[in-house]
Formats: structure tokens, sequence, C-alpha cells
């Protein structure tokens, strides 16, 4: 279940006067919050403790609603892509509890922790105990595991310490949502994993903030960070695999001069592994120094220490500038170089061996990305027109698999699918709802945008153009056993009816940017217009065209293999607000897409599809006296129309709705 | 108000409106005072850059059938809390509020902030308008006046439009909804941050306490008896290095005892000639 705050919830302590009142004047506490102020008010009577004053909390309940015209059943869209479980569905409704604690030690030192109750029950699961987990539901309350049983988990727990020492600031010792750095190197992890990694920073600062450091050692986490998306559990090369010791570090420099900043963040991750030639090693391939025959293995000796062996290890170093000392002129520059060692000992060829699914090429690589982007506000004394320039160029083996995997966007352009464009292959459309954003990898991409946007009251102009080459274009580049394609590579993605297992058609992953054979290139052409009607109870028209020319040669030495694909639609939003609490909104979207040779392989030769969607969509938002109620309901019309396959209806009608409250 | 208190505002309206302001007006403030009464420092967190609250420019523009505020900091505006995903308008730190006194008459109007600013205006500089700025749509916004200064509500004006232009924030407000501008007019443009989850009574401002945090700024008290005003202008507003004394001076008035009770700082307008 994904949802998002509006910003990062105040951590620190110290306000006396708010705990204080938390604990008074509840009038009906719940039985956690009632047993935390009755221990902290104990806590505070007793000599040696801290006082009750010395921490402050808050809370939070999720409820959502998700329905949908078929038979799953389940609280959210996208759930777990590659591990079956039981929480991820179209049908449903479940709540969700959250408890922050917030503490302050002493003058220097404060902690918080967050404790919330798992996703994955519904309401009709009526009592879920979660104390046996069955293969099959059944009605003894305790079927469902422990992700149906509401259980709070501790999700998060930190330490600050602020000691008085010249250039140091602050001492962070747990969890992280790794917003330190950049979505190049290591990046913001997304919002449902935000307590989830743990690490210790240490910061300070000089001159006033002229000159800024930061230095970490962050957990490497074990379920996705590395090759095949694990440290090595898993991985079939490993019998006794070793993920305790994997650590990223990293590093930023900040100098912050009048109207110029400079940037310098360097970062590694190291993933180790036994060395199973070492005789002192867990399953230890010569425990006793003798080979087969028996016979002593020179050099080899226990010495009660093991030898370890980096599986993977990746190091990333980027540099930006930003200078604003020109007025009206924002000037940014970002340059990246980044290195991947793959030790193939401990890694399994997932391209060869797991149908091209895959996190980055299965070799070592060096290469590097930059972007130049100019922003000009009113330039030429064109009031309110503004213009924003791009260059960019992503390296086709630059391999960043701890960079941002979604929820930031790395280029202005508004891409291919709408969302945003990430730096590496380790993008993650998975736990969200089908009514949020899609990330797409921007590996090879090499072009520019243009966006010019005017403000002509009351009617509001932006258009952007773009170009885009691609640095991975190439002629029989090894998809079998080297570069990952993620096994469907052909087609315009569509995102709004998407599965993970393309039983839909649904066209090229959003991680695919390797093919055997590419000469491909993209124009995007997106025009937005807003229409502000004070007469009409500002009442607010928003219409948006685009377009998308993608060609690709694919095989060079033919031509009936070339995809041609021309891409448009149109979507209208009309949103008015109702009195000061409610907005109310209504839309609709209509796409065609053309595309030759969309579909096939060599051999057996491609075929065109044709499709048309419409969609058509109401939203409802009701803020009121602290709560925030949310609501959309649309419905999806998609027919395909394929050359040799069967073609291919949708109609989908779904609904989202949220509730949400927080004190 | 009371009734007398709204004729004097309608009779200043009614003048003002006879002396109607047309053109620019500006206002600049020195740059490195963005520590509140002088000792306040940002919260830890990589996302508050040096000089996201340092207010340097606030530019008025009331010439057109609109006003509109131009308020620039010393540094790029960055969003590093992805604000168009919550509906914002591309920033996600700052939140402005731009006092307007439309009479400069002792006792007429509004003598406190917005809840969260813990400041007071001077006797002759109390407020009629309040303009905000601040990255959240207008319907969180409704919705916390409505919870916390409801007292205030009719005379707090949200913008039509926000955009973010490099260094600068430019809302647009309905002139229907300020007023006419007029000559003598005081202004005052008080810095916060934006903070999407408000303590109780704070109106999405962050707090102030006696060390920084996270997510809180420091140098403060833990009661709600100080300043939490980040930066403002001061004295003629022309961005005079005397002018950050000023703003430390002022901010710096209040009282605090050993339990939170005091007197809050009383800050003036700035009244272009």
């Amino acid at each position: 279940m994904t949802h998002r705050l509006l910003s990062p919830r105040d951590r620190s302590s110290g306000a006396r006067n708010a705990s204080s009142r938390a604990c008074g004047t509840w009038r009906r506490p719940s039985v956690v919050v009632a047993a935390l102020c009755g221990a902290a008010i104990l806590a505070a009577s007793a000599p040696a403790s801290a006082d009750i004053a010395n921490f402050d909390m808050a809370g939070n309940i999720y409820t959502k609603w998700l329905y949908r015209n078929n038979d799953n059943q389940g609280i959210l869209s996208y759930g777990n892509p590659f591990w079956p479980e039981n929480f991820s569905g179209d049908n449903g409704v479940g709540s969700e509890f959250e408890l922050k604690l917030m503490g302050t030690v002493s003058e220097f030192v404060e902690a918080d922790v967050r404790l919330k109750s798992r996703y994955g029950s519904v309401w009709q699961d009526f009592f879920e105990n979660g104390n046996v987990s069955y293969d099959e539901p059944n009605t003894s309350a305790e079927s469902l595991g422990l992700d149906h049983g509401e259980y709070v988990k501790l999700r998060g727990y930190r330490v600050l310490i602020r000691p008085p020492y010249p250039y140091l600031d602050q001492v962070a010792v747990g969890s992280t949502d790794l917003s330190m750095f950049n979505p190049w190197s290591i990046g913001k992890i997304r919002y449902t994993d935000r307590d989830n990694t743990k690490g210790v920073f240490v910061q300070g600062s000089g001159g006033d903030r002229t000159f800024e450091w930061l230095a970490g050692a962050i957990a490497l986490p074990k379920l996705w960070a590395g090759p095949g998306w694990t440290t090595g559990l898993g991985d079939q090369a490993l019998d006794h695999p070793l993920w305790a010791k994997d650590w990223a570090y990293g590093t930023r420099l900040d100098l912050n001069l009048d109207d110029i900043t400079f940037t310098l963040v360097g970062t590694t991750t190291l993933d180790y592994e036994i060395n199973r030639a070492d005789p002192d090693a867990t399953g230890a391939l010569y425990p006793n120094c003798e080979d087969q025959l028996g016979d002593p293995i020179p050099g080899c000796e226990r010495d009660h220490a093991v030898d370890l062996d980096e599986r993977y290890t990746n190091t990333v170093g980027t540099a930006e500038i930003q200078f604003d000392g020109i007025d009206d002129v924002s000037l940014h520059v970002l340059g990246a170089v980044a290195t991947s060692n793959i030790d193939k000992r401990y890694v399994t060829n997932g391209v060869a061996d797991n149908a091209g699914v895959f996190p980055m090429p299965y070799k070592d690589t060096v290469d590097g990305s930059a972007r130049v982007r100019a922003e000009l506000y009113e330039p030429f004394g064109m009031g309110d027109v503004n213009v924003q320039l791009e260059y960019f160029y992503i390296g086709p083996e630059y391999v960043s698999h701890f960079a941002a995997r979604r929820e930031a966007d790395v280029l202005l352009t508004d891409g291919l699918i709408e969302g945003g464009q990430l730096p590496t292959l380790n993008v993650a459309n998975e736990f969200q709802d089908f009514d949020e954003p899609f990330y797409e990898s921007v590996i090879g991409w090499h072009g520019g945008t243009g966006i010019v946007s005017a403000d002509l009251d009351p009617v509001t102009l932006k258009f952007e153009q773009t170009a885009i080459g691609y640095a991975t274009n190439a002629q029989g580049r090894d998809v079998d056993s080297v570069f990952p394609d993620f096994l469907h590579s052909e087609g315009f993605t569509d995102t709004v009816l998407f599965d993970y297992a393309n039983v839909l058609d649904r066209g090229r992953d959003p991680r695919s940017v390797y093919r055997k054979n590419q000469e491909r290139f993209t124009t995007v052409s997106v025009l937005w217009t807003g229409l502000a009607l004070e007469a009409l109870a500002d009442l607010q028209v928003d219409f948006k065209l685009k377009y998308i020319r993608d060609t690709d040669g694919r095989d060079a030495s033919r031509q009936d293999d070339n995809y041609a694909a021309d891409i448009a639609y149109g979507q209208l939003t009309l949103t008015l607000p109702v009195g000061d609490e409610l907005t109310v909104g209504l839309g609709g979207q209509y796409d065609v897409w053309l595309e030759e040779n969309r579909s096939g392989n060599e051999s057996a030769g491609y075929q065109d599809y044709d499709t048309t969607r419409v969609r058509a969509f109401t939203t409802l938002k009701w803020v009121f006296g602290g709560a925030e109620f949310a609501y959309i309901i649309e419905y999806v019309h998609k027919e395909q129309e394929r050359e040799l396959d069967d073609d291919q209806v949708f109609n989908v009608l779904r609904s989202k709705a949220t509730l949400g409250v927080s004190w | 108000m009371n009734a007398k208190v709204s004729t004097a505002v309608l009779l200043a309206l009614l003048f003002a409106a006879g002396t109607a302001v047309a053109g620019e007006l500006e206002f600049k403030d020195p740059s490195g005072d963005d520590k509140g009464h002088g000792k306040l420092v940002y919260p830890t967190d990589k996302a508050y850059q040096k000089g996201s609250f340092d207010l340097v420019g606030v530019t008025i523009d009331a010439s057109g059938g609109d006003v509109e505020v131009t308020v620039e900091f010393a540094s790029k505006v960055e969003d590093p809390w992805d604000s168009k995903s919550w509906g914002g308008h591309g920033f996600s730190l700052q939140f402005v509020q731009l006092y307007i006194d439309q009479d400069h008459k002792a006792g007429s109007g509004h003598g406190s902030a917005l809840p969260g600013m813990n400041v007071d205006f001077a006797e002759t500089a109390r407020w009629e308008k309040v303009l905000l700025i601040s990255p959240q749509p207008n319907s969180r916004l409704k919705s916390e006046i409505g919870q916390k200064a409801k007292a205030q509500g009719k005379d707090i004006v949200l913008p039509k439009k926000v955009k973010v232009r490099g260094k600068k924030i430019v809302a647009t407000f309905k002139a229907s909804e300020v007023g006419t501008w007029a000559k003598g007019w005081g202004v005052q443009a008080l810095v916060q941050s934006n903070e999407g989850y408000p303590t109780k009574e704070d109106l999405l401002s962050r707090k102030v306490n006696e060390y920084e945090g996270e997510h809180r700024f420091g140098g403060g008290n833990d009661f709600d008896c100080d300043s939490h005003v980040i930066d403002m202008l001061a004295g003629a507003g022309k961005g005079e290095a005397g002018e950050a004394k000023a703003q430390y001076t002022a901010l710096g008035g209040f009282t605090c005892d050993a339990s939170g009770k005091g007197a809050r700082a009383k800050i003036d307008m700035v009244y272009p000639q």
C-alpha cells in the first residue's frame, strides 16, 4: 500500500508542551497510546529516568478502498512481481496505523522510532491473527499469515547525536531514506521503503555552511541491491551466501559560494562473499588443506580468519555545478562516471539463465553520463515566457544499481511514458496502485529537450520538443549472455493496463534498453494548455496533446523489420473547486497508436498493431478538519488490432479511494 | 474587528482607492540574515540548502488586474519533496506570508501574525490582509485556516497561481481580494518553512526548538514564546546592512520564562515612501 506524506514528518523533538498535551488531552486514547503515556508518566516519576516531557508522538490512520471489475482480491494494484504474496489484488479495503515516537535524550542526543501496522488485511477478513499461514485460505482465522494479522512492526529507528565539535554537525545512526546523495548514485529510497534502509552518517560544515561534508555507511539491502536483485541470497552460484557484511559507502562535499554551488558525490557498494578456498570458510573446498588425492595444498593454512571476495562492486562519482549568477538564468551541469564489476564466480548470469531479466550488463563496465540544463526566465524581454533547455547523455553502459528506483526524475522531458526517467536498470514499478506514475530507464539516451512556457492569463501554454538518439544503438549486440533485454523489448508500453508477466501484450518493459539490433530514433512533442475560468466558479480546464514518433531500423541489413510508430493522445481535464473543502474533477483521454512491425522476431517476421484506447475518469478530493479523502473512478476501453494474432478488447472499470488522518 | 475599526478600515480603503498606486513596489533584504532573531539555525537534513530561506527581495506588481508578488531568495528554489505529486506548485521548503497594513492606524487590523509565526505587529502596523505563498494547494490551506485561523480567515488571501522561476517564487492574487493598492500601505514578508504535518496550533509552519533537528529549526526555545520567523523585511526595506541588525532586534524582542510564558516579539511593517 503506497501513499505519500506531504513532506517528511518532523522527527526532532524537544517540544515539551506538545508531548504533555498529547498525553493530557486525548479523551479516548488508544491502548497503545495510553500505555505509552502511562509508561512515560511512570518513568518521569522515577528519579533516574527521562521526563515525560522529553518525548513527542504522532499518529496516522490510512484507509484505502480499491475496486475493479475483475475477481482479484487484495489492496495493492501492483505488488511483488517476483515472489508470490497474498495482499496484491484489485478488490478490497484495508487500513493501517502508524505511531511515531520522538524523544529528546539530552541537549545533544535525540531518537525516534516508527511503528506501523502491517498492510494486507482487508476488512472482510474480520479477524485474522496471523498465527499460521496455510497453503489455502480457510475459516480458522489464522490461515492468511502475518500480512493479514495487522500486527505492528518496528519500521524505523534512529539516534541523532549533535556534539558541539567544530566542523561536525550531526551523527545519525539507524534508518534513512537516503535522500542525501542524488538519483544518479545512491538515490532516495522509494516511499514505501523509506525507513527500511539503515546506516551511519556523519555530516559537518564550516564557514557558515560555505562548505559542507557528509560521509555514510549503508547496510546493503539484501533483497535487491545487487546482480540478480540480490547480494547473494538465492543466487545459484553460491552455496553459502554472505550478506551481513555487505555495505555501501557514500560521501558528499558541497561548496556554497555566492551564486555558484559545487557538489561532489562519491559512492561505492561492496557485496562480499566467502572465499571457499580459505580452509576456515563455511563450506570450504579444502577444509583440511588437502586436495582430493590427500596431498597438502601449498599455501593453505588455517588461521581462524575467513578471506572474502568481492562478488560485486559498483562505484559512482558525480560532480554538479549550479550557477545563478546571471539574472533570470539558472544553469546546472552534471557529470557522472560509474564502474560496475561482477565476479562471475559468484554471480549467476541472469541474462542467459533468467530470460534476459537482470539489472545490469553481465560484464565489467565503465561509462559516464552528462546533463546540462539551462533555464531562462522571461528571456529577451518576453514577459511571462520561460525557456528550458537540456542536453543529456546517459552512457550505454552506465551502471548505478543503487540509484533512485522511482519517485525521482532526472530529465526535463515528459518521456515516452509519463512519470519519470531514471539512470538505472533497477527501476521499480512495483508496490504501487493503478493511479501512480510509472518510471522508465534512460540508459543510453542521448539528445535534448526544449520547453517553452507562456503565461497569458488566463491561459497557460507549455510546449516540449525532445529528440532522443540512443547510445545503445548497435548491430549484433549480445543480448543472450551479456546485455539484459528484459524479455519484452518491443512495442509502446501501456502503463494504464500494465502487467508484469506481459500476458496482456502491454509492450516494452520500461527497463528494456538493449536490443540485438537497434537503429532507433525518437521525437517527443507535447503541448499543455490550461485555462482558468474565474467567471465559472474558478473552473480549471487543462488539455494535453502528446505525439511520439518512434522509429527503429533494427537489423540494418534488411528493411522489412523496420519499426515505425506514431503514438498520439489527447487528454482533457476539468477541475472545479466546490466551496472550501471539496474539489471535483472530470476528464477523458483518447489514444491512437499506429505501430508498424510492432512485434515479432527475426525469423517469423513482424506484425503491425493499431491500438485505440479511451479513458474516462472522475476525481474527488475532500479536505476537511484534518482529514483528507480522495477518490478516482475510471473506465478504460482499449482495442488492440493485431495483424497476425487475434485482436484484443479490454473493458476495465476501477476505482480507488483513500482516507488519511494524521495527528 | 469591532464596528469602529471596520469603519476606519472602510474609510481608509475609500481614501486609498483615490490614491491608487500603479507600477511595482520593490523591497530588498540583506543576504545572510536568515537567522530569525540572530541565532536560528537551519534543520540538519540536506534538503535545507544554504540560503533556502534567505529573503533578498520582494516585488509587488499591482498594476494589472491582479496583484503579482515575487519573492526572491539567496539560492535556487528547489523541490526536494516533489510537490507536484501532492498538488503543489513546484517547490517544497518555503512558506512566505505577506502582511499588508492598509491604513497604518493604531489598533486597526489584526495584531498577531498567523499561528506558528509567534510574532505580533506593532499597534500602528496591524494588518488587514495577508497573502499566503505556500507550496500547498489551496484546498489544504483552506482546511488549515478553517481549523487554526478562523478569526482571521476572511482576511487571508490565497493565490490563484504560483510558479517558480529560479531563485524566485511568483504568486498571483486576485486584486478584488487584496484591494486596490494605494500609497501608504505597509508591507511585511515573513519567511518560514512549509511543514506538511504541523503541530496542532501551527498553520503549516515548521517548529523552532532550542536545538535543531533533522526537520526543525534550532536556536530558539522549546516553548512557543519565541519568534519562529526565519527572515523578514526590516528598516526601510532597501537591503542595507543595518537592516539585518534591525531584524534581529525586532524578532529578538520576546521574553520566555521557565514555564514558557512570556511576551511575543513585536515587529513593524515597511512603508514605502
